[in-house]
């Protein structure tokens, strides 16, 4: 049991390559760009949303817009043909996974995701595995963060242990966290 | 190697290779040791059970049984299905040898160890859009306003989209006929667009070629004939038209071409109805009715509770006024020649040929007297009433006149004009046109019916018609043999057919297309714009979902080529068309942009007809009617209940679907009584050979109680000889092979003769039957309440059974449920089992569809089944109950503690969870089960899906594997997604917004789902209701769905004198 639940075999620290070498470090690291901004549909739907070209273009059309780098992403736009970009966070296909919810009652991405700021390719920092999902499920609240800093890459919950586990509960309260896991949650 | 993988797709299992081949499982099972009865433990304790129980708790003196063989006890059916599951239902796939299973166990462990070391495909790609939609966001489904157009009705319907792909068909809950609800047909509309047969090519013969080289030789075609003779020699043969657009389409080519001609044909044409009630009011009338009114109902041969096009609306009032809660019950006579779904709701049925419903309704009309009485006088000379039918007529006529104008006679399609004519004339006799019946102008002029196809005939035979443009559905298959349409348009039969050029548009290469020129692949309704009619006027916008999938062209833009004007998309010439009609100064924009999203085009209900009818005017049609032949049996054809006539053959869910009357799948079948059977010394499954009108035509037989005696019926839409449609192919029998254009529907003097062979029939009615206990129970209003009063002293058996105090507690601990409770109720007394609920669960829970031989074999996959029980100890005259059943979520689930893996565990909502990727299959969850409502994948059923299928898969529901259990699971891809919306908005799950897709469909509400921690939830209040009972009660499972009580209305008159007392009441089996 050990070997499957290896980093090596959840596929976790892999970076990726990716069609296009989209940066993480200098988009939400050096520009602090909200991470919602391309992520459009993480507040609203299971899927956190992957950006479309025309997001791509709404800066590269000014700056940049002669990159070497963006060329695929330039032709992308003009073909009107989508960019393939690899997954990385894969979970398999009976597991229902909900992004709007978790943000909602105050899971940040970097929870999950990592440290993408710190990223040259996106790779899995978490195991994703149902231990790893349940550990959280069943208490929450360690990983509880205030609305304004879900998206901070940064914020880190009070040094002093009694004064974290205070706003774990608080903020479960203020957010009305009720995790579930009973097994239709996420498998249907 | 052998696949393990059947094939798959709605083809029936007979082209099964033979390497795959089953042992056959022979009609009467081989008396091994194993089943020798000595021997037999679970056998001899049933038999111990069934002589030792109670009789008066299993039927509480009503017999309830599910088909003959069961009823009287035959040593086929005790043998056959005296085990749980039929014989081989547990065989492995193929007849593989140990050893050979033992290589496969091989290869699948090696490759188990190949794919453990990367559990996760690491090149999976994520495709966003290029340009999001700006209504769209990824992951959340939309939903459109649409439509889907058949007879020549349309009705509206609601349409789910995920990211492009419609995935859900429900009904458009503004649409004064949908209600919100739709049938079967709507509901597996959806598989005909991504059905992978569909024709792509479109082509001149057998050169394919562009849409553009084919309206390039049609102007130049058109053109000479324009001026030639305008248009004198183009012939149109299309499906009736409602479609304000279409219409006008036809009129602008009629004045370019004034000469040329429409015909219009459907199989189930109306136009008896228009006829009866032209002589009436004058004008060619649809009568609609609102049953929500009407106290007492007779319905002459009838099936208004599923016949199209105004059955959904029909169905929602009738069964409003089933429901004691909703205020006193009406009552409902029904006269027809086999149960129908209507004929099974029915307080009093008479069972009667075709033929004879005339003299019915003409001694009723006599009894009722006043406006009708001149009419009925006349034609009872004509027909002579049945002596034994003259009870039930003077009780239904008395009934009648006692609720005056709260009453509504119905005739049915299939009974001729002068029916429709004395039904009207009883309606205005009663005083009910304005109450509960209003005559509006027929939504269709011309006639639709064979018949009306003759000229046309004639036409062509003698050279008259150059080009004829089909966009009618499949003529040669669905029109009357004696039309002889296949020998005209064959060219070594029709010396003139070499001056002839078939056009002709469909979904498929079917039989038709085969004698077609010019052969166009139609594009799918919900593959481009179009609008059309529902059936008391209303204009429904059919609204796109997708790009034509398979180079689909529509029927508006075909016909537009007609004018030789500039190509315009569907889109623009239905807008130009309404924006052309709009009142000049008002916002067109506005106007245009909501009736594309509500879907119905507002204030377009035609207002019914004012001026006084005149019922002796009908007498013409007295002195025209000629009765039928008498002598023989009676050849009855019906529309199927599952694939209409044939244009819904080729969807796999409606073959697989039980037959609402029947329960058979993947066959029509000729149906007689059990007399009748008798005198022709026929059995179930024996083939005849019918000889009617001159032609012969084998048939197989099946026996359905209720079937009026010496009548067959024969059910329309089977025997599918099209090239491309292989789901339809070969399934059944094709019975427009004996109809004829004089009698469509019914005319005497046919014969069946035995022959030696036989055919195997997969029915599910033995599956998963409930041994000898109360499961469907309908009472009549004065028994229910004599049994309540006895309840109360703890004296009624039944109820005490069903819902008394349980005696020995139940060891499993009790659940905490702290927030919601779902719950379903299910009301017996509204269900009408018409199964759009089957189909709609299928649908939105990607159930797979495993094939005829699969089923023989108990392994059909829904969900969710409908009961039918007959009731009643007359053997050719039964009652009928239905009784939908899926898991009921046991709040003590005996499925739950059997499972060795925790694969299906509770939930704290009470939901009975099934954890697929948990589930090694031991199938003891099923064993345990007292409902059997688990389903199995035997098989790789969902392997082998095309691109275009795997679009229609709901992407909230995994799709299964092989060797995985599965069941109701409430829709919980709906709860949570709901959940989810409630709590990010932190407020609580609204009862409104959530509900189960059978519940969402039920054009009753029969079917009602909600949180039990509500004490304001309908569900609730279901499960408080006086005639709320659970199933199985006596186990103590604590089922979550409570049934109510079906409760019957019947008329004193006519209720039976009591069986004997000490009769033994044989329980249901």
């Amino acid at each position: 049991m050990a070997y499957v639940r290896s980093p090596f075999v959840t596929n976790q620290n892999r970076p990726l390559e990716q069609p296009i070498e989209f940066d993480h470090r200098h988009h939400a690291g050096d520009e602090q760009i909200d991470c919602r901004y391309c992520h459009f549909s993480v507040e609203k739907s299971p899927s956190a949303g992957i950006p479309s070209t025309t997001v791509c273009m709404s800066c590269h059309a000014q700056v940049w817009n002669k990159s070497p780098y963006l060329t695929l992403v330039r032709q992308a736009y003009f073909t009107d043909q989508p960019i393939p970009w690899v997954r990385v966070h894969n979970l398999p296909d009976f597991v229902y996974f909900n992004h709007a919810i978790h943000v909602a009652k105050g899971v940040g991405c970097v929870t999950c995701h990592g440290r993408v700021d710190q990223m040259a390719a996106i790779e899995q920092t978490a195991p994703l595995t149902m231990q790893w999902c349940l550990d959280c499920h069943r208490n929450p609240q360690p990983n509880l963060r205030p609305q304004e800093f879900i998206t901070s890459l940064t914020w880190q919950p009070p040094e002093k242990k009694d004064e974290a586990a205070a706003l774990g509960q608080k903020l479960a309260e203020q957010y009305d966290v009720h995790s579930r896991t009973s097994c239709s949650t996420c498998h249907r | 190697m052998p696949s393990l993988k059947p094939k798959l797709d709605g083809a029936t299992m007979k082209d099964t290779p033979t390497s795959f081949a089953l042992p056959v499982v022979s009609d009467k099972a081989e008396a091994t040791p194993a089943h020798d009865h000595a021997h037999d433990v679970v056998g001899d304790a049933l038999d111990h059970a069934a002589a030792h129980s109670d009789a008066s708790e299993s039927g509480y003196g009503r017999t309830y049984w599910r088909s003959l063989e069961e009823k009287l006890g035959k040593p086929e059916y005790l043998e056959e299905s005296r085990p749980e599951f039929p014989e081989g239902a547990d065989l492995p796939p193929t007849g593989v040898a140990r050893r050979e299973f033992m290589q496969l166990l091989g290869a699948s462990l090696a490759l188990a160890g190949a794919t453990a070391c990367s559990t996760r495909p690491v090149d999976e790609r994520m495709v966003p859009y290029t340009r999001t939609p700006p209504e769209l966001v990824p992951g959340n489904p939309l939903h459109y306003a649409s439509g889907m157009t058949f007879g020549g009705h349309t009705s509206g319907l609601l349409i789910t989209a995920r990211e492009g792909r419609p995935i859900k068909v429900e009904g458009n809950p503004q649409h004064p006929v949908n209600l919100g609800a739709a049938g079967p047909f709507e509901q597996a509309f959806l598989l005909s667009l991504y059905d992978p047969q569909r024709a792509r090519v479109l082509r001149y013969r057998k050169e394919p070629r562009s849409l553009r080289t084919f309206g390039e030789e049609l102007v130049a075609g058109l053109g000479r004939a324009v001026t030639e003779n305008g248009g004198g020699r183009v012939r149109f043969l299309t499906e009736p038209n409602t479609s304000p657009v279409l219409d006008h389409l036809r009129s602008r080519i009629q004045q370019r071409m004034p000469n040329a001609r429409f015909h219009s044909y459907t199989s189930v044409t109306q136009d008896a109805a228009s006829e009866g009630t032209r002589t009436v009011f004058g004008q060619p009338a649809t009568p609609l009715y609102d049953f929500s009114k009407a106290d007492v109902i007779l319905s002459l041969d009838a099936d208004f509770l599923e016949s199209r096009p105004a059955n959904l609306a029909y169905a929602r009032a009738f069964a409003q006024r089933r429901d004691p809660g909703e205020g006193n019950l009406n009552r409902l006579y029904v006269a027809e020649p086999r149960f129908t779904i209507t004929g099974g709701m029915a307080d009093h049925r008479l069972r009667v040929k075709s033929q004879e419903v005339l003299a019915i309704a003409a001694a009723i009309a006599s009894r009722v007297g006043g406006a009708a009485a001149g009419l009925a006088g006349a034609a009872a000379a004509k027909a002579q009433l049945n002596e034994a039918h003259t009870r039930w007529v003077d009780a239904v006529a008395a009934d009648l006149r006692a609720a005056g104008a709260r009453t509504a006679v119905v005739a049915g399609e299939r009974q001729p004009a002068i029916v429709h004519a004395l039904a009207a004339a009883i309606n205005v006799a009663l005083g009910n046109v304005g109450q509960t019946v209003r005559f509006v102008p027929s939504a269709t002029a011309e006639t639709t019916s064979a018949a009306g196809l003759r000229g046309l005939v004639d036409e062509i035979k003698n050279g008259a018609v150059d080009t004829l443009v089909i966009t009618a559905w499949n003529p040669i298959y669905r029109a009357p043999v004696d039309l002889g349409l296949r020998d005209l348009l064959d060219p070594a039969t029709n010396p003139n057919r070499s001056k002839l050029t078939v056009i002709y548009s469909s979904l498929f290469e079917d039989e038709t297309s085969a004698y077609a020129d010019w052969f166009i692949p139609a594009a799918h309704e919900l593959e481009y714009w179009s609008d059309g009619r529902s059936m008391d006027g209303t204009v429904t916008v059919v609204q796109p979902l997708i790009q034509p999938l398979f180079n689909g062209v529509s029927t508006p833009e075909l016909l537009a080529l007609f004018l030789g004007e500039p190509y315009r998309t569907s889109y623009q010439i239905l807008r130009d068309f309404w924006r052309g009609r709009a009142v000049a100064g008002t916002d067109f924009e506005t106007a245009w942009e909501t009736w594309v999203s509500v879907g119905i085009v507002p204030d377009t209900a035609t207002a019914a007809i004012a001026g006084t009818p005149n019922v002796d005017a009908a007498r013409a049609l007295v002195d025209a009617y000629t009765p039928p032949a008498a002598g023989e049996l009676e050849v009855n054809f019906v529309a199927d209940y599952k694939v209409y006539d044939g244009q819904f053959a080729n969807l796999s869910w409606l073959q697989e679907l039980p037959d609402p009357i029947s329960k058979m799948t993947w066959d029509n079948a000729a149906y007689l009584s059990p007399t009748t059977a008798a005198r022709l010394k026929l059995e179930p499954g024996d083939v005849a050979t019918l000889k009617y009108g001159g032609r012969t035509l084998d048939v197989p037989v099946w026996i359905i109680p209720g079937t009026a005696d010496d009548v067959v019926v024969l059910p329309l839409g089977y025997g599918r000889m099209g090239l491309h449609e292989t789901v339809a192919k070969e399934v059944g029998f094709n019975a427009n092979l004996v109809r004829t254009a004089n009698a469509p529907w019914f005319d005497g003097g046919a014969t069946l003769e035995k022959t030696r062979r036989t055919h195997k029939f997969a029915l599910t009615q033995h599956h998963w039957r409930m041994e000898n206990r109360p499961l469907a129970l309908d009472m009549t209003v004065a028994a229910f309440r004599a049994e309540q009063e006895k309840e109360k002293t703890k004296g009624s058996t039944v109820l005490a059974r069903v819902r008394g105090d349980l005696e020995g507690a139940n060891l499993l601990p009790d659940f905490k449920y702290e927030d919601y409770k779902w719950a379903m109720a299910i009301d017996l007394a509204r269900c009408t089992g018409c199964a759009a609920c089957v189909v709609a669960c299928q649908s939105e829970n990607n159930i797979p569809v495993v094939g005829k031989e699969q089923v023989s074999r108990s392994r059909e996959m829904q969900w969710l089944r409908i009961d039918r029980y007959f009731t009643g100890d007359e053997l050719n005259n039964p009652e009928m109950v239905m009784q939908p059943v899926a898991c009921v979520h046991c709040e003590k689930a005996p499925c739950e503690y059997v499972c060795p893996v925790n694969a299906t565990v509770h939930s704290d909502e009470g939901l009975n969870d099934m954890v697929y990727n948990r589930c090694v299959g031991t199938r003891y969850c099923s064993n345990n089960c007292p409902y059997k409502v688990r389903r199995f994948n035997y098989l790789h059923y969902t392997a082998d899906k095309t691109p275009t299928q795997k679009m229609l898969m709901n992407p909230d529901v995994t799709v299964r594997n092989r060797g995985v259990m599965e069941k109701c699971t409430y829709c919980v891809q709906r709860i949570e997604r709901v959940r989810i919306k409630a709590r990010v908005e932190k407020r609580p799950i609204f009862e409104k917004e959530l509900q189960t897709a059978c519940q969402q469909t039920c054009p009753t509400q029969a079917i009602v789902f909600g949180t039990l921690s509500d004490p304001n939830a309908q569900v609730t209040k279901d499960h408080n209701d006086e005639r709320a009972y659970k199933l199985l009660h006596e186990l103590g499972t604590k089922p979550r769905t409570a049934h109510l009580i079906r409760l019957r209305n019947p008329n004193p008159a006519l209720v039976p004198p009591k069986p004997a007392e000490g009769q033994p009441a044989e329980g249901g089996h």
